[in-house]
Parts: structure tokens; sequence; C-alpha cells
């Protein structure tokens, strides 16, 4: 074959691919948005049941709350109404009273979202059958319609989650009955909400296509559409976005990362709250780790600023407590100095002068496994010599709950209310093993009273003591070993104006609103 | 024949039963908890023996086999375990997106892999045949999505020729724009095993007896190599070929993730992650049947190249 007969052949496929890149996708009216997700696609779309931040990004955009953080922000201070356009609570703190919009229209059959609909979504997230967070609302009594407009919520005893409880998180999301029940078993895969966005069609392995509601009740949408496409491969993203087939793009958490990330042209890059809190939690049950020197050594062993300057100072920050640092109710701490010396006499005195074995398993993801590699490495300059099992995540997730680990690395963020956190990983019923078990890998209990008080506790000062009393107990028996905080990178276009600023998310995707914009 | 291919329906039948049992069993050794998986980390252990009460993963493990094989014989896959949709639609809303994918990158294997082969044992040892060996040695040892990524890098983002997404459906550019370069990374690896065993196979047979004589005879050297040894050093490359094909199908999930392509592959390695038996099970059905077939297939290629080679 000649070089003309090859030049043509060429310019034929790349006239032919250059067809390819139109029509990919159904048109919608209005610009289209396509968002990068790391995820090979996904698992439910009902909100009740959703737990992958893959999964509760769309549908974010696709549902309302009664309540709602501001959009970009993961402040309980910034919740501001939504399908509700006020409330009252009583004195007791146990009866919310919530006025329901007027004109919200359901997805698909065009219906007024009413508050029979609102009572009948809590009491489906509060149902352990329909619901992954039927947990968070066993202290809620009742939910009925007072009348087509009004909410009343009763509950058995004051809860300083609410209003938080009924945001857009979890198991706050509103559904439209009539909608939901007609879907039945397809309401998972093709679910219909309120939102400023509708499902309209899921390619699996491909993508998920949502239009824009022009019924919606703050202003049609000014994107006609999302493309919301699977990408689990980081690389294809990057270039996914460099390339302009991707508008907004979940990033990968490291500095190398964010800085080239900000070196594209029209490129916006953010670290997103909430931060995952990354620390150990050490299992004061079980030898040597029962005996609180030990734990000590440890602490003086770990080397904060080490872990920081490794996983990348753009991206994350020492931690503070036990509990995230953007939590309402967290207090900050000093935790002790880098000191190896110290570490081995704390050894020494607790019968282990030449050093001891701690046995833990270990998930391979590497974003955990490379920073526990060097706390492995702190740990070994004064004698501790970290036996990792290291297993794949699924794995790992079973065997940590089957309290096999010692020590355990753990990266979390929670609803940004202390007690959700305090709650799931330091109180004696989330310990690992029981029935009631959530994550208390640490099998303390020092802080139960601190906590269960504070749950209930109307004055705003006297909570927060009972939560930085807890705090405080629970770093002075060095129950867990607090060590940084992990921000979400995400990078978008400057073609897309999102119209809010941009400080955090749940789902770790910017909140697609109905103002925001895609100039393309 | 038709008594061979029964025999072999009837044999890949047992081969079906013996490797869904392996899996099934396998599945349920691997640690790893699906109602965990489902449930994400803030799950309760309540809730997550409620959802295995559900699943029915508490059952007696010979109830669950029992379950699992009367559903595939009566053609039953089940729901996956993580989606609750039926494991029979999405495995066939992948597969042709994986049959394509092979289907492509086995024929541009051939149509590389073969003529380069005979071209390097027609001179063998020469200059041509040394540097295509260097090359197919780094085809083979190079990872399939370090090779997506550059080729990414060249026709997507260098010279913007194809689409970084590479799954257009809907005409014939969206589609040539999506197959080309997930088929060419893996075609050009699978070239580079080709082109070798062609070449082993034709050198074998060009040292035959027969050959020479047609040498000495004056027949002239490209009606030798190709009507004569070629059609010879033949079985030995279907032999590879088949089995290739087979591992195409399989090995095809890393490019399938960078070019964000949907397949079978993939939704294995989900599943597995999710660790959803039924989706599994359901798939290493469809690896299984697949990988029959191409066998089958093979040796009734042999029978049409070779017809000294009886099928009984």
């Amino acid at each position: 074959m000649s070089f003309k007969r090859l030049g043509k052949g060429l310019g034929l496929a790349v006239g032919l691919s250059m067809l390819s890149t139109a029509g990919a996708y159904a048109q919608g009216e209005g610009p289209e948005l396509v968002i990068a997700a790391p995820t090979g696609q996904v698992g439910t779309l009902d909100p009740h049941k959703a737990v992958q931040n893959a999964d509760t990004a769309p549908i974010s955009w696709m549902f309302n709350a009664l309540v709602r953080f501001k959009p970009g922000q993961t402040n309980p201070a910034t919740i501001e109404p939504d399908l509700a356009e006020s409330w009252t609570v009583s004195e007791d703190g146990t009866e919310w009273t919530f006025n329901v919009r007027r004109g919200v229209k359901c997805h698909g059959n065009g219906e007024e979202f009413t508050a029979e609909d609102a009572a009948w979504s809590i009491k489906r997230a509060s149902n352990k059958e329909t619901s992954t967070f039927a947990g968070d609302y066993v202290d809620f009594q009742d939910a009925v319609a007072v009348d087509s407009h009004t909410l009343k919520v009763t509950l058995k005893k004051p809860l300083v989650s609410m209003p938080g409880l009924l945001a857009n998180y979890h198991g706050g999301f509103m559904l439209c009955r009539s909608t939901a029940e007609a879907l039945g078993g397809d309401f998972a895969s093709k679910p219909l909400g309120t939102g400023p966005f509708v499902f309209a069609e899921h390619q699996p392995q491909r993508f998920l296509r949502l239009t824009a509601n022009k019924d919606y009740f703050r202003g049609a949408p000014q994107v006609g559409q999302i493309i919301y496409r699977y990408m689990p491969s980081e690389a294809s993203r990057d270039l996914a976005f460099r390339s302009g087939e991707a508008d907004i793009q979940a990033g990968r958490n490291t500095d190398d990362w964010v800085e080239r990330a900000e070196k594209l042209p029209n490129a916006k890059v953010v670290a997103l709250e909430p931060a995952q809190l990354i620390q150990i939690y050490l299992n004061v049950t079980r030898p040597p780790l029962d005996d609180i020197r030990v734990r000590q050594a440890i602490q003086y062993a770990v080397d904060r600023d080490q872990l920081v300057s490794f996983v990348g100072k753009r991206v994350s920050r020492p931690a503070v407590s036990v509990i995230p640092s953007d939590n309402q109710g967290v207090a900050k701490f000093e935790f002790p100095k880098h000191d190896p010396e110290k570490a081995r006499q704390l050894l020494a005195e607790a019968g282990y002068p030449n050093g001891l074995t701690i046995k833990m398993v270990q998930s391979n993801v590497a974003s955990n496994l490379r920073p526990m590699e060097v706390l492995q490495q702190q740990l070994a300059q004064v004698g501790i010599n970290m036996d990792m099992e290291v297993v794949d995540h699924t794995t790992w997730h079973t065997k940590i709950r089957q309290d096999l680990s010692d020590i355990t690395f753990y990266a979390a963020s929670r609803f940004p209310v202390a007690d959700f956190y305090l709650t799931q990983f330091f109180h004696s019923a989330s310990i690992v093993g029981k029935p009631t078990a959530v994550t208390n890998f640490s099998h303390c209990d020092v802080a139960d009273a601190d906590i269960e008080a504070a749950r209930s506790e109307q004055d705003v000062q006297a909570r927060d003591t009972f939560w930085h009393d807890a705090q405080r107990k629970l770093i002075d028996n060095v129950c867990a070993i607090p060590l940084y905080e992990l921000t979400n990178a995400v990078v978008w276009s400057d073609k897309v104006d999102l119209g809010y600023d941009m400080v955090g998310s749940f789902t770790l995707l910017p909140d697609i609103t109905e103002k925001v914009r895609a100039n393309k | 024949m038709t008594a061979y291919l029964l025999r072999r329906l009837v044999w890949g039948l047992f081969t079906c039963v013996a490797v869904l049992t392996l899996v099934f069993a396998l599945l349920r050794i691997i640690p790893g908890d699906p109602a965990q998986a489902m449930l994400g980390d803030q799950a309760s252990q309540g809730a997550i023996e409620a959802l295995r009460q559900q699943l029915g993963l508490n059952d007696p493990l010979w109830q669950q086999y029992v379950t699992f094989m009367s559903g595939v014989l009566t053609g039953d896959f089940g729901r996956s375990m993580s989606s609750g949709q039926p494991v029979l639609g999405q495995i066939l809303a992948v597969l042709p997106w994986t049959l394509e994918l092979t289907a492509v990158s086995f024929l541009i294997a051939s149509i590389i892999g073969i003529p380069l082969g005979v071209v390097c044992a027609s001179r063998q040892d020469g200059p041509l045949d040394q540097a295509l060996g260097a090359i197919c040695l780094a085809g083979i040892s190079f990872p399939p999505f370090v090779s997506a990524i550059i080729l990414l890098l060249l026709f997507s983002i260098q010279w913007n020729f194809f689409p970084v997404i590479s799954d257009g459906t809907g005409s014939f550019g969206a589609w040539f724009g999506a197959i080309f370069l997930p088929a060419l990374n893996l075609g050009l690896i699978k070239a580079a095993y080709v082109l070798r065993v062609t070449r082993s196979a034709m050198i074998e047979v060009m040292n035959e007896d027969y050959l020479r004589t047609g040498r000495a005879k004056g027949v002239s050297p490209r009606l030798l190599i190709w009507r004569h040894a070629f059609r010879n050093a033949l079985l030995p490359i279907i032999t590879i070929i088949g089995v290739y094909f087979g591992n195409l199908i399989g090995n095809s999930v890393l490019t399938e993730i960078v070019f964000s392509r949907p397949g079978l592959g993939k939704l294995m390695v989900q599943s597995l992650t999710q660790r959803d038996y039924t989706m599994l099970q359901g798939i290493m059905i469809f690896f299984t049947i697949l990988v029959i077939v191409v066998n089958i297939l093979t040796d009734l290629a042999y029978a049409a190249a070779n017809p000294t080679v009886k099928l009984k």
C-alpha cells in the first residue's frame, strides 16, 4: 500500500471519527452538562437506600428534602427551606411543624407534592425494610399530615440532629407516594422525584441521562440535560476533561493531581469539604493495646506532619480531634508532639523494652495502604512492628467488622454533627461484634454517658460541653489516634457557572441546581 | 461429524455444571459480605443481618446451590444482589459490546500477525525478522492499560482523531470512532502473539522434505510459502487463535475500563467488588458457554483447514 493510499484511508477514518463525537446522547433542550463520575455504574437510585457517593450525586439532583444545605455548603448552620417553606418547634423540642411549599410538582404525573407525601417519605425512611438509614430515625415517633400542606413530626425526645435529619442527605429526601408506588420495584432504577432534573435513561456501564424539569418550583434549570458518565478510570476521566468531553470531573486527592489540574486551561479546581477524618482505632480490650502505655507510645511514635506532607498539604491537614473538624460540636486538641524517645520509654515501662508486634488487617486501596505504610515505618522506628495482612477492600470491611484487626486504619466523614461520628465510632452499642455494631473498632465505652446526654440536651452550650467532654475522654484514653483530614478534589470547566460558592458537597461533586449554567 | 458435535455439546454441558459448581463454591469461600458491600460502612450489624436473611445468604449452602442450579436449568439467572435488576438483562445489555470488541481485536490481530509471521519465517534471522521479533517482545510485555493511555493521548488528545469515551452508537462513524482505539489496543498486543506462533509454525513446516523437493523443482517461493507451507502450518495457528479468542473475552476488562466501554469483564470486576454472587454466577455461565463454543469452532476449523484431520 502506498503512503498516499494509507493517507486517504487515515483521512477517511478521521472523517468518520469526527462524526462520532456528535450525537452521542439523545438531545435535550438547552446545553448539556457532562459529568465524569468515578464509578462503573450507579447501584441504586432509591434515595433511602443509596450509600455510595456515585449514587447519591444524581439522586441529589432529582430529589428535594424538606430543608436543604445551601448549595455548595455542608455546614448545618447553612440549612435553609426546601420543600418546607418554614417550620416551628415546640418548646420541649419534640414537635416539629413544617409548612409544605405549594405548587411543587412530582415528576412523571405532575401531581402536587403534599404533606401526605412528606409524612409517607419520613415513614419510609424510618422503616428498615425500605431504608438503609432507618437507624437514624429510631427516635421519630410519628409523622402526620395535619392538612394538605402542614406536616407534624413528633419525636420521642429532642434531637440535636434536627432539622438536619430532614435535609437533602440520605434518608431526608422526599418522595411522591403516587409515583414511587406506581413504579414499585423499578423505582430504584428509574426514580421520579421533585427536583430540578428528571430521570430520562440509564445505559448500563455507559451513562445516566437526566433532563431539565421545566416545572421545577424554583424555575426551569439553565442546563438542558445532565450526562452522568460512568468512568471508573481516573486517567480516562482526566483525558475526557482535557479533551472537553467532560465538563466536571471527580479528581484524585493528591497535591500533584490538584497542581496538574490547575495548570489546565479554563479549569477550576477545589478541594471539597466534608473532609474525611483518617485515624487509627486501637482495640483497647486486647493485649498489648489494653495497656494505655502502649497506646500512648503509639501516639508519640506518630508523626502527623510527615503524614500530611506525604499525602499532600493542598488536600490534607492535621486532625484536631477524634471527630472531623467541620462537625458541629468539635473541640480542637493539641496532641503530643512526635517523640520517638518518649515512645520507647513508655514501651519499656509497659514491659516491651525490645519492642512488640501488633497485627492488623489493612485494605489494599492505595489511598489507605500508602499512608498506613508510612505509619508502619514511623512505628517501626520505636520498635513497634506492624504485622499487616493486606486484603482487598471488600474483604477488609468484613474482617474489621469481625474484630480481626487490633489496629484499624479508617477514613470516614459523617453527617457533620458530633453525635453521628461519636455514636458510630465510640459508643459501646456500636462495638464491632455486637448485634447493634456499626464501626466502634476500639471497643471504647468511656464516652457513652456524655454522648447520650448530648443527644437530647436542648441547651447549646451544655450540649457542646458534653461533646467536648466525650472527645477529651476518648483522647485521654487513646481509643483512637487522629492522623489527618483529607478533602476531595474536583475540577470543572470555566464554561460551567455553578452560580454559588463551592465549598463542599456531601456527594463529592458540585450540586447541580437550576441556576447552574453551561456556556457551550 | 454430527456425532462429534453432539458429544462435544454433552461434554460442554458437563463442563458448564462443573464450572458453575466451582464458581459457586469459590464465591462462598472468599471473604467479603455482599450485604455489607451493599449497605455501606454506616450500616449496623442488625441491618446487615436482616439483608443477609432477605438475600438468602443465611440459608444452608446446599439449599443455595439447589436454588441456583434449578434457576439456571429453567433459564432464570436470578436478580443482581446489588442492583435488584435481572442478571440476564444486565449481561445481555453488555454482551454485544464484549463480542464486538473481541471480534474486531481478533481480526486486527490476525490481519497483522499472520502475514507478518509468514514473512518473518520466510526471511528467518534476517533484519526484518529480528526487528519484528523485538517489536513482538515489546508488544507482549506491554501492559494493555498503559498502551491504552498512550493511544488515547496520541489519537484523542494530541491529534483529536477519536473521542476519549469510546462507546458511540447510532451511526457507522460513531461505531468506528468507538471501536477503533480499543480494538487496536487489544489487537496489536495479540498480533504479537499470533506473529510469533505463525513464524515458528511456518519455520517448522518449511524444513519439511516436500518443500525442499518443491524448491528443487523450481516452484516459485510465493507459491511454495502460501499454498504449500502456510496451509500445513495453519493448525497451530488456529489453536492459538482459538485460545486467544477465549482470553480476549476475559482480558478486555482493562481496555473496557480505560476506554469507558461497557463489557462483560467490567461487569465482572464490579460484581466481584460488590460480592454480587448472583451476577458473578450469571457472568461465569456466559464465559463458559463462549469458551466452549469457541473451542468447538476451533475444532471445526481444523477439519476445514486440513482434510486429513477427522473429527470423531
